[in-house]
């Protein structure tokens, strides 16, 4: 038998927070997790979060596992990995630890259950199909596995999650062909939102899912618009091609440990469904087993770390008899400074039902009036929403952003003090901040980008907010952002657009261009025969047979040079044009002797 | 393995699967990356049906994180593995599981 003075469950960041302030406090504790890596959910987050950078704003879900991951081991936290807590019973508790195939026992003062939740299962035609994912699977696989799943795919729900998830498989290179919401509104934030509408895809909002097409695997999916009781509406059906489903309908508390130790489990449907009593302590119905993250209230990360921390604190005040009070006191002023905002609306008024008050508003929700120093460069916020969130306001060196009294209110920038320095940009977990500065006859707007970067002065095709085409424009300037991933692209684009283009794509060269007809050779053919070494017109003449057509080279031969001219740098005045061979035009046999004969006549 | 994500925007280029393993399943050699799961080794070789329920439907990967139980395989013989949770090694021989899986002793 094994003994620890605490045993906390689960290794995301709620759990590792509340090792790290026990163990922080010369607690003995063990932290137990079924996966094969520690950090919950963060291993598999590639944006960038939200909340200020005492919660690392700013960084990574991945990142942030990491440095969680880092100080927890610093501190002396004992990790066992791929281990599965049994069964939890009045003498001891039983660990099974699935890489040694083998059980083991634990005796423990006290437990900090933080094992998180699970994903919701929703029921339509077919939904056993392989190719039906939930969202985190798919992050999991893509992100931490490196394996795409399909190639289309299509999500169900648009709140943070499934806004997430598609953004995530865009950069994954998949193509997100909708979003399907079953409410009349998007339920994550605007900026999730924003970010993969300006690239196209749709949000379908008043739809969900009836059935997932195919016999052994998905092959499509059927939509149907939902009435006011989110029942499919017959006749409105709508069919996708997709090889790939997401669920991303919410999440439920992973309760079952918590309730086989006895702590009384209620259902609030606005905490997430069944969960744990708790008081504000994090303390459940019983003395000695506290709670935190999701278990207790489906939220979010920055939530979970804080009430990680308070229940550490707490547990590591009992075993140790010091008083951390004022670290306790420090973190519960966090949580009511985040949970002011009208994103935090159900779990404030889901505690109530433990007699748990969390204040609302206090924040700053008016948007900023547009008195804009024209021809300056300057930000550009688009965060309409009241999100707790300041990264803009604490990483602006000129103190240009605020967002008010409290972490919700809503950004304004003072522009006689913004210098244009694109700090701000690269830092906006939303990338919801944009440059922009009017020039006499053009405009430049600087884009927050993660993507493969284009090249500088390429043309490309500008799209809207919503992404669609709004005309050419071009690469001004990139500007790189190596560590944290977040580029600057700046693009010239056409004046009064500033405050439209929002995104670009790359324009995608069309192979099947035809360039000398009469012998129906393709651009690829000639780019590929120049990289062999076919520099020389002539040369690709005789390769190709390039304008050794009936034309006589009129269509292709310019052509022709300005491809060899783009690809070898040399300009087209410079290049050898070729011969000019006659007949000019093509002439029969019989016109050429006919002439033959006018001559003898 | 043709479902790969090898290049990242934000996290880089995969460096860290110098050596490929092999391991079986239905008796066919398949390659995996070390640090693959069973699980996301069988979707990189383009295998989404891990096995079928009682009733004959087939079934594939659903949670990715050892909570659904949809992804059971049946791995040298032993049944009721979950393969997104269980990490692929080499020369093992997986095999899609019916129902609740039979155990060869
Ligand atoms: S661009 Fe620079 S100066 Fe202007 S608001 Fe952003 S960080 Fe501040
Ligand atoms: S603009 Fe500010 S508050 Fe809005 S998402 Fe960006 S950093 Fe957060
Ligand atoms: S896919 Fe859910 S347990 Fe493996």
């Amino acid at each position: 038998m094994v003994k620890h003075q605490a045993l906390v469950i689960g290794a995301g960041p709620a759990g590792l927070c509340g090792a790290i302030a026990m163990a922080e406090n010369g607690v003995d504790v063990l932290v137990v997790d079924e996966g094969l890596e520690p950090g919950g959910q963060l291993p598999k987050q590639t944006h960038k979060f939200f909340g200020h950078e005492g919660f690392f704003a700013s960084l990574r879900g991945f990142e942030i596992g990491k440095i969680l991951i880092e100080r927890a081991r610093k501190n002396g936290v004992k990790l066992l990995l791929k281990t599965t807590v049994a069964g939890i019973y009045e003498d001891a508790i039983v660990l099974y630890n699935r890489e040694l195939e083998k059980t083991q026992e634990l005796k423990v003062d006290y437990i900090l259950i933080a094992t998180g939740a699970s994903e919701k299962f929703i029921s339509f035609k077919k939904n056993y199909l392989p190719g039906i994912y939930g969202a985190g699977a798919v992050q999991t696989l893509m992100n931490q596995y490196r394996t795409l799943p399909g190639k289309n795919f299509i999500i169900i729900g648009a709140g943070n999650i499934g806004l997430i998830l598609g953004y995530q498989l865009l950069q994954a290179g998949a193509n997100v062909k909708a979003i399907i919401e079953a409410s009349s509104k998007v339920g994550g934030y605007a900026v999730h939102a924003n970010k993969i509408k300006r690239m196209g895809v749709p949000i379908i909002l008043n739809h969900t899912i009836v059935e997932a097409i195919g016999e052994e695997k998905v092959n499509g999916a059927i939509i149907a618009k939902v009435d006011a009781s989110f029942k499919p509406i017959p006749g409105t059906e709508r069919e996708f091609v997709v090889d790939t489903i997401c669920l991303a309908v919410g999440l439920q508390p992973n309760v079952e440990l918590a309730a086989q130790i006895g702590a009384r489990i209620e259902y609030v449907p606005k905490l997430g469904g069944y969960v744990p009593y708790r008081d504000e302590n994090m303390k459940t119905s019983l003395e000695n087993v506290y709670i935190a993250g999701d278990l207790a209230s489906i939220e979010e990360a920055t939530t979970a770390m804080i009430e990680g921390y308070i229940a550490g604190y707490n547990i590591a005040q009992k075993i140790t008899g010091k008083d951390f009070s004022e670290q306790i006191t420090k973190m519960k002023r966090e949580l009511v400074e985040f949970r002011k905002g009208p994103f935090s609306q159900k779990v404030r008024e889901g505690l109530k039902h433990f007699n748990i008050s969390f204040s609302e508003g206090g924040y700053r929700t008016k948007i900023q009036n547009n008195e804009e120093p024209v021809g300056k460069l300057r930000v550009k916020i688009e965060c309409p929403q009241n999100i707790p969130c300041n990264p803009c306001e604490t990483s602006c060196p000129t103190g240009a952003i605020t967002v008010g009294e409290n972490i919700n209110g809503i950004p304004h920038v003072d522009y006689d003090k913004c210098i244009g320095c694109g700090i701000c940009v690269t830092k906006c977990p939303g990338l919801a901040i944009f440059l922009i500065q009017e020039f006499e006859k053009s405009s430049i707007v600087g884009i927050p980008y993660e993507f493969e970067l284009p090249d500088e002065n390429e043309k490309v095709i500008l799209l809207d907010k919503n992404g669609n085409e709004i005309g050419y424009g071009k690469v001004e300037k990139i500007v790189k952002n190596n560590r944290f991933h977040t580029h600057i692209v700046f693009l010239n684009i056409p004046k009064g657009f500033e405050n439209d283009v929002r995104h670009f794509k790359k324009i995608v060269k069309n192979y099947e261009e035809i360039i000398c007809r009469c012998e129906s050779i393709t651009r690829k053919e000639i780019e590929d025969a120049i990289e062999e070494g076919f520099t020389d017109f002539e040369e690709l003449r005789r390769y190709l047979r390039i304008s050794m057509g009936p034309c006589g080279g009129r269509v292709c031969r310019l052509q022709t040079l300005s491809i060899i001219s783009e690809k070898t740098g040399i300009p087209i005045s410079e290049l050898d044009s070729g011969r000019y061979r006659p007949p000019s035009i093509p002439l029969s046999f019989k016109a050429i002797l006919n002439g033959e004969d006018d001559k003898n006549e | 393995m043709k479902r790969r994500v090898l290049d990242h925007p934000i996290l880089g280029h995969k460096t860290d699967h110098r050596e490929e393993i092999e391991f079986f399943f239905e008796g066919e050699k398949l390659k995996a990356y070390p640090d693959d799961t069973i699980a996301s080794a069988l979707i990189a070789n383009g295998i989404d049906i891990f096995g079928f329920s009682s009733s004959g439907k087939p079934r594939g990967l659903f949670c990715a994180i050892g909570k659904c139980s949809s992804c059971l395989v049946e791995v040298n013989g032993i049944p009721n593995i979950r393969a997104c949770i269980t990490p692929v090694k080499n020369g093992i021989k997986v095999k899609r599981q019916k129902g609740k899986g039979k155990p060869t002793w």
